[in-house]
């Protein structure tokens, strides 16, 4: 009986392992970096957490069922650029981009583009599950594919000037705070519940966990999957919309290297690469570590060089973690079964 | 009569990126006479000469069954170790000024370890090939920016350069000079050696039984984990072979160099009929898949069709590559699958008539 | 008679002396003798979980005794390491062979040790004619330069045991290799391996399959609940002896009063999917417990999943409580009266990963879910602990992961699992595979309390004797088609009948 309270902690720990590391971190920096307690800078590190948050809420949702979502920085550039061709005048100022002279309405054009995300990921969805692609490549394809799409769009220019009404979500402020903050932290409480609680958010893990029970469970883990993929294609076009209004600019090679981030984030955060395991809250924690970090070493003054070489170090630390959960949960089975052998002689 | 045609069936289905290469090389003749003259001809595969290498060490793994993400870093690092040990102060070098030979053995150096740590951490901390060969992506390309203090090293010795750049004969014509660049016939080369490697050594061999059954390669006493190992250092060795070539025919190395060939590299080994399944495909084919690569770009950039038009089609063409990939994987299982409804049909047939 | 001399005179191969092995909560084998010669088939019989697999992983070193020597050769062993087993010749060619698909036949012979030229590289002339020539020294014909994925099962089965061969097996355990075989297709299975005895091979053959253990087999061994019953030269017994001997006489069982009541819950009419089974009619009643029994491919396991919706049903038509039953997903079932418990526990039954609380109400989700499809926690947790109170699961918590709960607690879980979804037509699996003998009787209850609630039951299993005692009807099927009837309280609902008619086809008729 004590033995098996002893092994509740150190899971307990090891579940809760991002949060200790998340605390001790930002102590550490708050009493040696200066300023970065300022209500500017914290407000940055959540501004900067929040595209990169609403990317990694879909990516978890994905890495749940089992599978890897790489397409969703190239949605982040095709939504953006795309939104920017439908609402700017055709050239504008010399040696831009030229817009499509459409000039539809802002409202408009974030229906379009969310709407566009949507079938992207549904489409990516239906591909891997119904064709049996490999999930790793088509994403990856499709990553290009929009990209590209969106670069032939743009003419590889950069595109300004994208009207007040769009921009609200990324650059509008509620009492000082940014709207795309709090819109944020809502999705990741709100997605965070309705995972928790919700029938879906059962669907979800089951499948990833063990796609064969979950469909003689009453489930149908191809449905899930797809729908996985879809929400996130979704999210992918609503990160666009919130960066393209922070920026009021965009260009092709928008969002390029944020997949990565939002697997570090995921897998940081407790959410298993093998799917059935983790929350989209947990990879709340790793969004905020990864920011945390980022915007401390950029107040130190740290060559932005070694920024990217300190995340990939992160992402293997995070592997290595991971490695070592799977390996200590067998270890309880193992240790149950002799001793209940040793009763029955 | 029905076993001949799906024997030609098959044989078409394995040399399918052959007829590829063959009609893309007509289509864009035909098309071009810029593209079909001997100069661009012989370097179509001068440009790619660093993709093939990339392409080789990709296809050294994905026979075992594994990935390797890493090698466009592992390519910039290796470029950028041998820039500054070779450029002077001026050009952006350290100043050492080391002679090329030196320079090659620090590449590969360089090389085999990346290699060796991929090897490592995949191997003995059973840690996800891909997610370790993407951080060691982004922890090289760091490293990258973090050893270069300017932007661009150049000006290395000649012999340093020869690899990459140089070129063989030259072959007066009515215009100009035609010329054999020395990266081509490398590339070709060792693409035939590899070939010789995997199909005629134990060790070739052994790669593949671990790529096809992991279980049944173990079973057959062959240690898996040392070959995925080995992979993974041939896998560096072409790292900094590709560095050696790209930094050669730039003859100068930028902490940019080689970053967003890993696309292009799956994109080739796959197309070149390199199963993602592991344990199918050959180091010729894969010959074949950067060759129809680089006709594409060569020819659809000399057609001046938009680069960014030849990105969306790149991606595209990967997409059927993955395809064609699945359906060969699927066929085989379907084949099973109806052998075995056959059989119990049969078998059904048969006891009732024994009974009866 | 000659056989039998010539048995005599060879000398033991392999012996087992005293091996016992126990599990938690299941003594699986207890002070088992066991001896294979030199030179013969020896087939091993019995039902499941009567301890065979337990054996053949000891064996080949997967586990370690309790108890007792093996004898190899005039080695003895406590325990082996799976290496060590290899290595003094023993071999195991399971029922799916593992192999180098994408390969050649050739290849897949000589893999880590191809031939090569004095310059060191493979010479492939040499490693299709060799592998060729080995293939021919044991009879076998085969295309060598064909990769492996192109050959049927019965050639992969002989390629794997060819292959053992060469690996220097002394002695080869083979595993219900005929269970997806054709009969042309065993024959030439059997005469390989006949073939292979003559020129001195010697054999475990571990089948369901009674008269082909006869066909095959110079002697036969018995094992039941873990004991050795008895080891026969094939000669000297027939096929109803070895019935006996594998179901016993003298067990205590569980015995239930009949539910059974008149009104018909659930009719199939001329239920038929090719290849699998045909002509499929069956009433079943309110409370009625139904036995559905056969060989292994025979039928009754795919009919179990078509009714369920995870294969295809094939054509027919099934009424539920008076309406037409036509869900072709679990999900369709479980909504219309039907719930299914899968045989494989680990990969059907459970999410291992999520707690028991999880589990358990999968399938009624949809009942339990409020606004936004949120679920309503504490109704949920209330089922679950009624259920758990129910079916007296034995689990710290709801939370617990449901894969650290015991054998018999996972089936539970899947029991209350099914139970929650209130079918009116269950269909059981193999329902007491992998459960202790405790369990087992727990799990008896339920399905009795289940069916005292009016559910109709459908049992698929090969535990005759427990079918005996929970059943109101015992269904044979024989490839692919009901062909005997057993009813409770009738003289001929005996193990012997009953196994006979598995074995023989239509003995009633």
């Amino acid at each position: 009986m004590n033995k098996g309270q002893k092994r509740d902690w150190v899971k307990i720990i090891l579940d809760n392992f991002i949060w200790l590391i998340l605390t001790v971190l930002f102590t550490y920096f708050a009493v040696n970096v200066p300023n970065f307690t300022s209500k500017t800078n914290l407000l940055n590190i959540l501004l900067h957490a929040s595209v990169l948050g609403v990317l990694t809420i879909g990516q978890a949702i994905v890495l749940m069922t089992g599978n890897f979502d790489l397409s969703a920085e190239g949605m982040v550039s095709l939504s953006t650029i795309l939104a920017m061709w439908l609402m700017i005048e055709p050239g504008s100022v010399v040696g831009t981009a030229q817009g499509s002279g459409l000039m539809l309405n802002p409202y408009l054009v974030i229906f379009i583009i969310l709407i566009l995300g949507t079938l992207s990921g549904y489409i990516i969805g239906v591909l891997i599950t119904r064709l049996n692609m490999n999930g790793f490549i088509v994403t990856l394809a499709a990553q290009l594919v929009l990209r590209g799409v969106a670069m032939i769009v743009s003419n590889g220019q950069i595109m300004t000037g994208s009207p007040k009404a769009f921009n609200w979500l990324g650059g509008a402020k509620i009492y000082g705070i940014p709207v795309s903050v709090i819109v944020t932290l809502l999705l990741f409480v709100g997605v965070n519940y309705m995972l928790n609680q919700s029938k879906f958010g059962r669907e979800l893990r089951a499948v990833g966990a063990n796609p064969d029970a979950a469909q003689a469970s009453g489930f149908n883990p191809k449905r899930t999957i797809t729908l996985a993929y879809t929400i996130g294609g979704f999210l992918a076009a609503f990160a666009g919309w919130m960066l393209l209004g922070r920026l009021e600019t965009a260009v092709s090679s928008l969002g390029s290297g944020m997949t990565l981030e939002t697997v570090a984030a995921s897998v940081i955060g407790g959410v298993s690469l093998k799917g059935g395991i983790g929350s989209v809250g947990g990879a709340f924690a790793g969004v905020l570590l990864l920011s945390l970090i980022d915007n401390a070493l950029n107040l130190m003054s740290v060559d932005s060089f070694w920024v990217e070489s300190v995340r990939g170090f992160i992402i293997l630390l995070a592997l290595l973690i991971e490695a070592q959960k799977f390996r200590y949960k067998p270890k309880v089975v193992h240790e149950k079964e002799p001793a209940v052998a040793s009763d029955c002689k | 009569m029905k076993k001949n045609t799906s024997k030609l069936l098959d044989v078409i289905f394995e040399n399918l990126i052959w007829l590829l290469v063959a009609a893309g090389l007509i289509i864009f003749s035909s098309l071009s006479s810029s593209f079909r003259s001997p100069n661009n001809l012989a370097s179509l595969l001068y440009r790619s000469a660093a993709l093939g290498l990339l392409v080789l060490g990709q296809s050294f793994t994905m026979i075992t069954g594994n990935f390797d993400l890493s090698s466009e870093s592992g390519l910039g690092l290796t470029a950028m170790v041998a820039a500054l040990a070779l450029a002077s102060a001026d050009n952006g070098g350290l100043g050492w000024e080391v002679s090329p030979f030196v320079a090659i053995v620090l590449m590969i150096g360089v090389g085999l370890l990346i290699g060796l740590i991929n090897g490592l951490l995949i191997t003995r901390l059973k840690m996800n090939n891909l997610i370790v060969t993407i951080a060691m992506q982004m922890i090289l390309r760091g490293l990258v920016y973090i050893i270069s203090p300017g932007s661009t090293a150049s000006f290395f010795p000649k012999a340093f350069d020869w690899l990459g750049g140089g070129t063989l004969f030259k072959i007066p014509l009515e215009r100009g000079f035609f010329s054999f660049p020395v990266a081509t016939l490398f590339v070709i080369l060792i693409f035939v050696v590899s070939h010789i490697i995997t199909r005629y050594t134990q060790f070739g061999r052994n790669m593949y039984a671990v790529g096809s059954n992991l279980t049944a390669a173990k079973d057959a006493g062959i240690d898996t984990d040392k070959i995925v190992r080995i992979v993974y250092l041939i896998d560096g060795l072409c790292m900094a072979l590709a560095g050696l070539l790209a930094a050669g025919r730039l003859d100068s190395a930028t902490p940019r160099t080689g970053a967003g060939l890993t696309f292009p590299v799956q994109a080739a080994a796959v197309i070149g009929g390199i199963s993602m399944a592991g344990g199918r495909g050959n180091m010729i084919g894969a010959l074949g898949g950067l060759m129809l690569w680089s006709i594409l770009d060569n020819g659809l950039s000399i057609m001046k069709v938009s680069p960014f038009w030849i990105e969306t089609s790149r991606g595209l063409i990967l997409l059927f590559a993955v395809w064609l990939d699945a359906v060969k994987v699927k066929k085989v299982h379907q084949r099973s699958l109806i052998d075995i409804l056959l059989q119990s049909t049969i078998g059904l047939k048969d006891k009732t008539i024994v009974k009866n | 008679m000659n056989t039998t001399e010539k048995v005599m005179e060879r000398t033991p191969i392999l012996s087992v002396e005293g091996v016992s092995k126990a599990f938690p909560g299941v003594q699986a084998l207890t002070s088992v003798d066991f001896c294979v010669m030199d030179g013969e088939i020896h087939g091993l019989v019995g039902k499941n979980g009567a301890g065979k697999s337990t054996l053949m992983a000891i064996l080949m070193g997967i586990l370690e005794p309790n108890e007792g020597t093996i004898i190899i050769g005039d080695q003895q062993f406590h325990a082996m390491s799976p290496k060590e087993a290899i290595e003094k010749g023993i071999a195991y060619v399971p029922q799916h062979v593992a192999m180098m698909d994408s390969l050649t036949v050739a290849e897949n012979i000589l893999a880590g040790e191809l031939p090569k030229t004095k310059s060191g590289f493979v010479n492939w002339k040499k490693v299709n004619s060799e592998a060729k020539e080995r293939l021919d020294r044991l009879g076998l014909e085969m295309d060598v330069t064909k990769k492996v994925e192109g050959l049927g099962v019965a050639e992969q089965t002989m390629l794997a045991i060819a292959k053992a061969l060469f690996g220097d097996a002394k002695l080869i355990i083979l595993d219900e290799p005929t269970a997806s075989l054709s009969r042309t297709d065993i024959n030439r299975l059997f005469a390989f391996v006949k073939s292979l005895k003559d020129k001195g091979g010697s054999f475990i053959y571990i089948s369901h399959h009674l008269e082909e253990v006869f066909e095959i087999c110079d002697r036969v061994t018995v094992l039941r609940d873990g004991h050795i019953v008895g080891t026969a030269d094939v000669a000297e017994i027939d096929v109803p002896k070895l019935i006996v001997m594998m179901v016993g006489e003298d067990v205590e069982d569980y015995t239930r009063e009949s539910t059974c009541e008149d009104e018909t819950v659930m009719v199939l009419n001329g239920l038929e999917r090719r290849g699998y089974y045909e002509n499929i009619n069956l009433e079943l009643h309110k409370g009625e417990i139904i036995g559905l029994t056969g060989l292994q491919g025979c039928g009754v396991e795919q009919l179990g999943k078509g009714l369920f919706g995870l294969e295809p049903r094939g054509i027919g038509e099934i009424i539920l409580a008076d309406k037409k039953f036509t869900a072709v997903r679990p999900i369709e079932s479980f909504n219309q009266g039907l719930a299914y418990l899968p045989q494989d526990r680990y990969r059907y039954g459970l999410v291992g990963l999520r707690s028991v609380r999880e589990n358990v109400t999968y399938p009624i989700l949809n009942k339990l879910v409020r606004l936004m499809n949120l679920i309503n926690g504490k109704e949920e947790k209330i089922i679950v602990n009624k259920y758990i109170g129910e079916l007296d699961i034995k689990t710290p918590s709801q939370e617990q992961p449901a894969r650290l709960l015991s054998g018999g607690n996972q089936q539970k879980v899947v029991f209350a699992k099914l139970a929650s979804t209130q079918p009116s037509v269950l269909v059981l699996h193999e329902p007491t595979q992998g459960v202790d003998v405790r369990a087992k009787m727990d799990i008896f209850r339920i399905i009795d309390a289940m069916a005292a609630q009016g559910v109709a039951i459908i049992i698929i299993s090969t535990e005759i004797r427990e079918l005996i005692g929970v059943c109101d009807r015992i269904l044979v099927m024989n490839d692919g088609r009901l062909t005997s009837e057993f009813k409770k309280g009738e003289k001929d609902m005996t193990p012997e009948k009953i196994l006979a008619a598995i074995e023989g086809g239509k003995i009633n008729e």
